[in-house]
């Protein structure tokens, strides 16, 4: 018990650096495989990010659902501790490309990646990556909150008990810790045995967010999180992410646009399957490079 | 006008569905009520007398004390009629008095050689005995008036004879002032129409009022009389009506018709000193029956006696609750992994296909073919050639594995992927994520399909008739290998108590015991599902 605590103390300080639970257990032998000094593409951002910056790298990423391209050919740095939004219309491959990122689309049958996505330096499409390793490093909330049929408790304490831990004080204190961290702590701290499911749509993904934290994530992937929430709720979910912003990594998908200008330090513009732009959010939305951002941010497009 | 046709349409629409609901709730009802109206009389009846002598001696039920009490009075009321029966009998069953006559002659003789009797006057007295026992003999089998008297004549000559007075021989005389009574009163042109009758009647009254005191029956069901108040109109009604064919105009149909026995003029012991008795019986019923409002619930409890005669249906729900519960604690951990497997990691190729096809095919298959396939496999091979549970139970669990399959395979897919994603999302492998997330949540479903063959198990006959069920056996011993023992079921026992047990057919209100139970047995296995599962959806629901 003594042992896990320690580790789990020892991730949370060092949730800033990139080495720390080896997403496979060759990871140090793979580190230093990955070019990042490719050919800079179009897409590069102005102000570049610095390969020991770059939590996430794609390079020359596709993504096929079958035959179907979902994404193509997408080269893309994340930094460390940023939050970076990814806009676009509908069915240009947004999505994709974040559930790549945790490989969640290994759920759909008759998949295949192309080229090269690391978290952390390593390789999360090669055979030796362990899953269970990579989406506990890589939260995810979903587009409609989606809590366990159980107890706000049982909810948060889901992740930690995967990752074996059982003592209860140690529980009791992940869950005061997240529930804190995902602001929600003093809606819920009353009954903490209540059935997450007759909380609010708000308190839910609120809640879906807490639970992610209590998993120790580096990145965390949010995929339209406020989409079905009225505007207050969002309005709390967006002071959350600028709250969490600093210690998690966080890639947000959101329709609106207001939104990504809001929380986000990079902005990624995704169209037919493609990343046409990807920059510092205010240069992307007061002076974009091409015109097809323009199009879109301004609303002549899709 | 397009807006009227399709309003039309509506409407005839609601019309027609409403009125299918209505009629299958009026089927269900019509079907039910009848049933478990029926049925209830195996429970809530009027219990006579004999039913409790019956529960007492069967079941040691009662205290024995207030039963004697009752016994005894019941015994005195039926005395009185015992009394009019036995002496109009003795006219008429001469055989009896032909027997007891000679009875009577035999220890004459007996009697002489234990007082060591002379030779020649042990001839002379035998010779005398022998004579009168001949002219009664001759009187018993006369039907002619005249006749009878000149031999009842000639035994009561000697009535005077005091050497006589204190041996058999003077009962034999006795006898003989007896019978001249009984010929006065009794038409001996129609002895045989009488001795026929009278069978009929002393049947009836055996079946009122049980054996007579004193006479032992081996079987139970002859050992009581009429136990309860039904069976006692019935009885009754037969005792005092007789039925004949006649015809009802000359050239036209013959027509049953009903006639009381001491009837003036039709009945067939008009003017008898048999007559009163009759009436008797009637006024006198709830004095000699003494009938009571009964709750028989140990009728659930309760063993019976052979065919159901007397006693309840308790090793019946026993071996249907064995049964069931073993089945599905074999179907539904198989069904509910196949489902899993089929659903969550087994691809769409061919072989998957034909599984899918297969289990479809068997959920359609007759279950008297899982029977046999009980028979050639569970018992052959599985369970050492033993009908028993533990087979009977492995082919009702293959009789609903379908059932399971499909309704857990359907439940589980209707689980939202998100689910499965936040589990997944959060770190954990596929198989927690089925076992934590996706199995609670199809919970509901599953037990939808696990109510279906509930029923469906605790109901069929088929596949346990060669498989482990028996219509009489003794209840499985807990304390050795129950497993291994054959068992009674509802569902069987009401097939053997419909049609292969005669003597169920004389207490039809055991047989509509049998399926009533049968119908509560499996509406409360329901129940206790049904609740359940909207305790695991409320559950699941979160309010
Ligand atoms: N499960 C799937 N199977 C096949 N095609 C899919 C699947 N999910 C998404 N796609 C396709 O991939 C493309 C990108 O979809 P998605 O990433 O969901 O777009 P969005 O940007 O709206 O999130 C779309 O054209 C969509 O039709
Ligand atoms: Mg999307």
């Amino acid at each position: 018990m003594f042992e896990v605590s320690e580790i789990t103390e020892k991730t949370k300080s060092e949730s800033l650096t990139m080495e720390s639970i080896p997403i496979s257990k060759q990871s140090e032998a793979t580190a230093g495989k990955i070019k990042l000094d490719g050919p800079a593409s179009a897409s590069q951002p102005e102000t570049p990010i610095t390969p020991e910056r770059a939590i996430i790298q794609s390079r020359d990423f596709s993504f096929f659902y079958g035959s179907k391209m979902g994404v193509e050919k997408i080269n893309m740095d994340i930094e460390i501790g940023s939050v970076t939004a990814i806009i676009g219309p509908s069915g240009c491959g947004k999505s994709t490309f974040l559930r790549s990122i945790n490989r969640m689309n290994d759920l759909i049958p008759q998949t295949r990646a192309e080229g090269v996505l690391s978290v952390g330096g390593q390789d999360i499409y090669d055979k030796s990556t362990n899953l269970v390793n990579l989406r506990q490093q890589v939260g995810m909330v979903f587009q409609r909150p989606n809590p366990f049929a159980k107890s706000i408790y049982d909810n948060i304490t889901y992740g930690p008990k995967l990752q074996g831990i059982r003592s209860k004080a140690k529980l009791d204190e992940i869950v005061e810790r997240c529930l804190k961290a995902g602001a929600i702590w003093d809606e819920v701290k009353d009954d903490l045995q209540k059935s997450a499911l007759a909380l609010s749509g708000g308190q839910q993904q609120r809640l879906c967010i807490a639970r992610t934290l209590a998993t120790m994530p580096k990145v965390i992937l949010m995929d339209e999180p406020c989409s079905a929430l009225d505007p207050l709720a969002t309005a709390r979910i967006e002071d959350l992410i600028a709250e969490l912003k600093g210690t998690y990594t966080i890639v947000i998908v959101t329709h609106n646009m207001q939104q990504a200008a809001r929380v986000s330090d990079r902005t990624a513009f995704f169209c037919l399957g493609k990343l046409v732009e990807y920059g510092m959010t205010d240069k992307l939305f007061t002076n974009p490079r091409e015109q097809a951002t323009e199009d879109y941010i301004t609303g002549r497009f899709g | 006008m397009r807006i009227q046709i399709r309003q039309t349409w509506n409407h005839l629409f609601t019309v027609f569905s409403s009125m299918s609901v209505v009629l299958m709730v009026a089927a269900l009802l019509l079907f039910l009520v009848p049933m478990l109206g029926k049925g209830m009389s195996a429970v809530f009846f009027r219990g006579t007398v004999e039913f409790r002598k019956m529960q007492h001696d069967l079941y040691g039920l009662g205290s024995e004390s207030t039963l004697q009490k009752e016994i005894a009075a019941t015994q005195a009321a039926r005395d009185d009629i015992y009394a009019i029966f036995d002496r109009f009998s003795r006219g008429i069953d001469t055989d009896l008095l032909a027997g007891e006559a000679k009875r009577l002659y035999r220890d004459h003789g007996d009697e002489l050689r234990y007082q060591n009797v002379p030779k020649d006057e042990y001839t002379a007295l035998r010779k005398q005995a022998k004579g009168i026992r001949n002219h009664l003999m001759d009187a018993f089998e006369s039907v002619d008036k005249a006749e009878i008297f000149e031999h009842l004549d000639a035994v009561e000559a000697f009535k005077s004879d005091a050497s006589l007075k204190g041996t058999s021989v003077e009962k034999l005389i006795a006898m003989a002032a007896d019978y001249r009574n009984i010929a006065e009163t009794v038409d001996f042109s129609k002895r045989a129409d009488y001795a026929e009758e009278l069978d009929a009647v002393e049947e009836e009254l055996f079946r009122l009022f049980g054996p007579r005191p004193g006479v032992e029956r081996a079987l139970a069901m002859e050992s009581y009389g009429a136990t309860r108040w039904d069976v006692v109109q019935k009885h009754l009604h037969q005792l005092v009506w007789q039925e004949s064919w006649v015809l009802s105009e000359d050239g036209q149909q013959m027509v049953q018709k009903q006639v009381r026995r001491d009837d003036p003029k039709e009945g067939s012991f008009a003017g008898t000193q048999l007559a009163p008795m009759f009436a008797l019986v009637e006024e006198t019923v709830s004095e000699t029956l003494r009938p009571r409002r009964t709750f028989y619930w140990r009728y659930f409890v309760q063993d019976s006696t052979p065919g159901h005669y007397f006693g309840g249906v308790g090793p019946e729900i026993l071996g249907t609750l064995l049964l069931t519960v073993l089945a599905m604690c074999f179907a539904v951990p198989l069904g509910v992994i196949s489902a899993a497997y089929l659903v969550e990691y087994a691809g769409e190729n061919w072989v998957i296909k034909i599984i899918r096809v297969c289990i479809n095919t068997l959920a359609g298959v007759p279950s008297i073919v899982y029977g046999l396939f009980g028979l050639a496999f569970f018992v052959e091979y599985v369970t050492a050639k033993q009908k028993c549970i533990t087979s009977a139970s492995m082919t009702l669990a293959l009789l609903v594995l379908p059932v399971i399959i499909r309704a857990s395979e359907e439940a589980i897919r209707a689980v939202p992927r998100t689910y499965r994603e936040a589990a997944m999302g959060l770190g954990a492998g596929k198989f927690r994520t089925f076992a934590t997330v996706t199995l609670p949540a199809a919970g509901p479903g599953i037990l939808t399909g696990i109510i279906l063959s509930l029923s469906r198990a605790a109901g069929e006959t088929a596949p346990i008739l060669f498989a482990g069920a028996v219509a009489l056996g003794p209840i499985p011993d807990f304390a050795g290998k129950w497993w291994f023992q054959p068992t009674r079921a509802l569902s069987y026992g009401c097939h053997d108590i419909t049609v292969g047990d005669k003597l169920a057919m004389m207490v039809p209100h055991n047989q509509y015991g049998m399926v009533m139970t049968l119908i509560l047995l499996v509406l409360c296995l329901n129940i206790v599902a049904i609740v359940i599962r909207s305790r695991m959806s409320k559950k699941l629901r979160g309010y």
